[in-house]
């Protein structure tokens, strides 16, 4: 994809197998381990062997390499590896990465994957006190010293002034939000929130964690891991999964992009780098808002659920609110990482195949075209995942 | 009783004791009421009353005077040289109004140093109260 | 210690410094009789059938105690907080004066709030210039009033000498330094400053806890030198005059790599703003405000709003440039924050 002409990425790629472990609190084991069983899964899933692959992608922060993976998971010699930056924005590069490869005839099978103890091991939600002197680090440290230290609270600025600008409460604005990925969780057993739904009321009386942002604002910090694999749409054909055709996928920075700190440019009520995504995926895919069956979108924080929706132009910018308590979009069906697990966004993509493949817990009949999204607030990337044939 | 009365001197001794339990049945767990070691490293020589503990043995003073029918309605006081482990301090008292029924008390309580409390109690006593 | 500085502190007169706080325990007899056991009352008054709690115990039942106090209103905090950052780190209790409304008994249940009733002009007195809060405590049983409990403390800049007087003496007499601080300035937790480490080294000799400092290397080390010398310095690119913030080696605008600097003159309003809750982080005191001030060169900084209540915070408020030292245990650290516009505080 690029963001002046249209890529011909599309249709060459797809997902063909999903696998995860348990979400949990506290895994009990090491972040390699559940890297590793995770692809094994996902492997499994796709009628696939360690013995097929030949590529592995994941996050820069992924603390689990490649070569090790492959070595604990019995696969030989690699061909194509490759790590995405930015945090919970490489989500959907992963898969454009692995798309890129296959379609380069680079690597023939790539799983990606991502597996972490974020919740027993190191939480991103305790906050950040000290960073080393690099750019990265002297970009986050002009808020260090004032105590704003936590991914919610840069969620947060962002949130007050998305909510003045159109004159909107908390609670009215992200409620909505947090209800529906809460109901969705409900009925998903793989879900921490499984069996747990939660009203407005809930939402509105939550604590305070980072004004405007409440603690049911707020996913909960997860352990586990997520894989999938990537190969040709014709390989796809003959595997046991119905494919997930990546028909298109990109990546995005908007101007004076910064990492969860962008507080300098325009005017905070947007996500430009989304926009940047929105396009490419748009023009690569052909297709409109109206064509989407299932948005699966990056909800660490529920604010900014809605200026994805206004990015993509599901809706008017502030009218997200509305557009959500109407239920317009069936919207992170598994419960979002607000509901299911706080899985960098890569549970958001098998979620997506399963909606594909008419396996998901809140199924929406006949879903064939779905969206989805990574990390909001980073530099980040957005998929169009479709069944086989429904773009032709 | 009457104006210019001065009650008898009560002879309180500063023991540490006295100053932890005090400090403790008054929930006051800063740390010069109990730690030497941080006391002294806070600049003081020693641990030290709190005014809780004070407030007490002025209230005490006074009802150990008029008796168990006496009704403290105020007790405001000032404090000036600590209360250290080891000294004694001594409360006295001087009647500063009578009406028949409320009675206002000048308070103070000197110890080795100086001049450690001055306070003033108003007090209902009943009729006959006044020992 | 300026003239304006009274000012500021007389607009916490009136606020709540602790709201619905409740007693930890009922009115008992247990805690009664230890009372009576340490201060040696024999009263029968407090024994027995129809006993009743000494008077003076009032204060006691709204402690804390290990648990720590609750209810403590931010309005409290900052008042003192204005007093340490103006040089008054010190504290003495002063003053307690307590009346009593109606017995309390076992099995009562007492409730309190607290206002800041009064900030006395600036004082010198023997321990050093300062100023005396006071404190009211209205202590309720099922929403009746029970008792009032007024307590003063003084807050004042320490001597750099010896107070005159007793205490002193005593201090000499066992040894000490005679310029330590003076040994009863301590109060009960409840008038205590929320122990966040500025306080408690100016009380003691324990080191605040750090502060996360600001990220430094060869690009915008001029930034943070200027701040040092109390100049808020803005990039310009000497391509295309766009001035901008945070400082990187070249200009988003039109790439070139020549800038020079202008220094900001102090004016903003409060683009948006967080108010943090949790998690605590030790060198801070939830809930407190943070902004994004948007200069009037046109550039925006993340910072401190100072010098108002963290709820009274709001985007559009104007607010002006102030430097202020905050010391820990690695030693001093000035940072650009910002205060409403005199004149101009929002409702």
């Amino acid at each position: 994809m690029s963001v002046r002409t249209r890529d011909s990425l599309g249709g060459r790629a797809a997902i063909v197998g999903i696998g995860a472990t348990e979400f949990s609190k506290d895994s009990g084991r090491s972040e390699l381990r559940l890297a590793v069983e995770s692809v094994r899964a996902a492997l499994a899933d796709a009628g696939l062997t360690p013995a097929d692959v030949d590529g592995l992608v994941t996050f820069t922060m992924d603390t689990s390499p490649e070569i090790t993976v492959a070595q604990a998971c019995g696969m030989g010699e690699l061909s194509f590896f490759s790590r995405v930056h930015y945090g919970g924005g490489a989500a959907c590069a992963t898969v454009q990465q692995a798309a890129l490869a296959v379609a380069a005839g680079v690597a023939e099978v790539v799983v990606c994957y991502r597996a972490f103890n974020e919740r027993s091991g190191r939480r991103f939600g305790s906050g950040v006190r000290h960073r080393e002197p690099s750019a990265e680090g002297t970009a986050l440290g002009w808020t260090l010293p004032f105590g704003l230290l936590t991914p919610a609270s840069w969620v947060a600025m962002a949130a007050q002034r998305y909510l003045y600008t159109y004159g909107l409460t908390p609670e009215d604005a992200f409620g909505p939000v947090a209800v529906t990925a809460r109901r969705h969780a409900a009925v998903n057993p793989a879900a921490y929130f499984h069996d747990r739904p939660i009203t407005r009321a809930d939402h509105a009386a939550s604590r305070w964690i980072a004004e405007p942002l409440r603690l049911l604002d707020c996913c909960q910090e997860t352990d586990g891991g997520q894989a999938l694999v990537v190969t040709s749409v014709e390989r796809a054909r003959d595997l046991p999964q119905p494919p997930a055709v990546v028909t298109a996928a990109a990546q995005g920075a908007g101007r004076a992009q910064e990492q969860m700190t962008s507080f300098y440019r325009d005017d905070l009520t947007g996500l430009p780098e989304m926009s940047v995504v929105a396009r490419q995926l748009w023009r690569g895919s052909g297709l409109a808002p109206a064509d989407i069956d299932v948005g699966i979108l990056y909800d660490h924080f529920t604010p900014f659920v809605l200026m994805q929706l206004e990015e993509f132009g599901f809706c008017a910018p502030g009218e997200a609110p509305g557009f959500v308590a109407e239920d317009r979009l069936p919207l992170n069906t598994h419960g979002g990482q607000l509901g299911e697990a706080y899985l960098h966004g890569m549970n958001g993509v098998a979620e997506a195949v399963r909606q594909l493949r008419g396996t998901s817990v809140n199924q929406v009949p006949g879903a064939a075209r779905t969206l989805v999204t990574a990390g909001t607030g980073v530099p980040t990337s957005g998929l169009v995942l479709t069944r086989d044939g429904a773009t032709d | 009783m009457k104006a210019g009365d001065e009650l008898p001197p009560l002879e309180i001794g500063i023991t540490r004791t006295l100053i932890v339990a005090g400090a403790l049945a008054s929930r006051d767990y800063q740390d010069v009421h109990h730690d030497p070691e941080l006391a002294r490293r806070k600049g003081s020589p020693d641990i030290f009353m709190n005014i809780l503990t004070t407030n007490g043995l002025v209230g005490r003073y006074l009802t150990d005077h008029f008796g168990p029918t006496a009704v403290l309605r105020k007790v405001a006081i000032r404090l000036g040289a600590p209360n250290y482990p080891g000294d004694i301090m001594v409360l006295k008292g001087t009647v500063e109004e009578f009406d028949g029924a409320t009675a206002v008390v000048r308070v103070t309580g000197d110890n080795g140093i100086g001049r450690h409390v001055t306070g003033t109690v108003t007090l209902t006593v009943p009729p006959g109260g006044a020992g | 210690m300026d003239d304006e500085l009274h000012a500021r502190l007389k607009a916490y007169e009136g606020r709540p410094a602790a709201v619905a706080g409740t007693g930890r325990d009922p009115v008992n007899a247990p805690m009664i009789r230890h009372w009576c056991e340490a201060t040696g009352d024999r009263n029968p008054a407090y024994t027995g059938p129809g006993a009743i709690a000494p008077p003076t115990m009032l204060q006691a039942w709204i402690m804390g105690g290990l648990s720590g106090h609750e209810g403590r209103a931010q309005a409290y905090d900052e008042l003192l907080s204005l007093l340490d950052e103006a040089g008054c780190t010190s504290v003495v209790a002063t003053d307690c004066e307590q009346e009593y409304l109606r017995p309390l008994r076992p099995g009562d249940e007492v409730a309190f709030d607290t206002v800041i009733e009064s900030v006395s002009q600036r004082k010198t007195t023997k321990l050093g210039t300062g100023y005396f809060v006071t404190t009211r405590t209205d202590v309720r049983v099922a929403e009746e009033l029970v008792g009032t409990h007024r307590f003063r403390i003084l807050k004042y800049a320490p001597r750099t000498h010896a107070p005159s007087g007793q205490a002193s003496s005593a201090r000499a007499s066992s040894g000490h330094a005679s310029s330590g601080p003076a040994p009863n300035e301590y109060v009960p937790s409840e008038h205590a400053p929320t122990p966040t480490g500025r306080e408690e080294k100016a009380q003691g000799r324990q080191e605040a806890p750090r502060r996360p400092r600001p990220v430094v290397n060869r690009d915008n080390a001029g930034f943070w030198e200027g701040v040092r010398r109390h100049r808020l310095l803005v990039q310009r690119c000497t391509g295309c005059d766009t001035l901008r913030f945070p400082w990187l080696p070249g200009c988003n605008a039109c790439g070139s790599p020549e800038w020079d600097t202008v220094e900001a003159d102090g004016e903003g309003t409060v683009f948006s703003y967080v108010v943090m809750h949790h998690p605590p982080f030790p060198a801070f005191s939830p809930p407190y405000a943070i902004g994004l001030i948007e200069l009037a060169e046109g550039v925006r900084i993340i910072s401190n709003v100072v010098d108002v209540p963290y709820d009274k915070v709001r985007i559009g408020m104007p607010v002006e440039l102030e430097f202020r030292s905050y010391d820990d245990e690695d030693g001093e650290l000035v940072l650009p924050v910002f205060r409403p516009r005199a004149g101009e505080v929002a409702a």
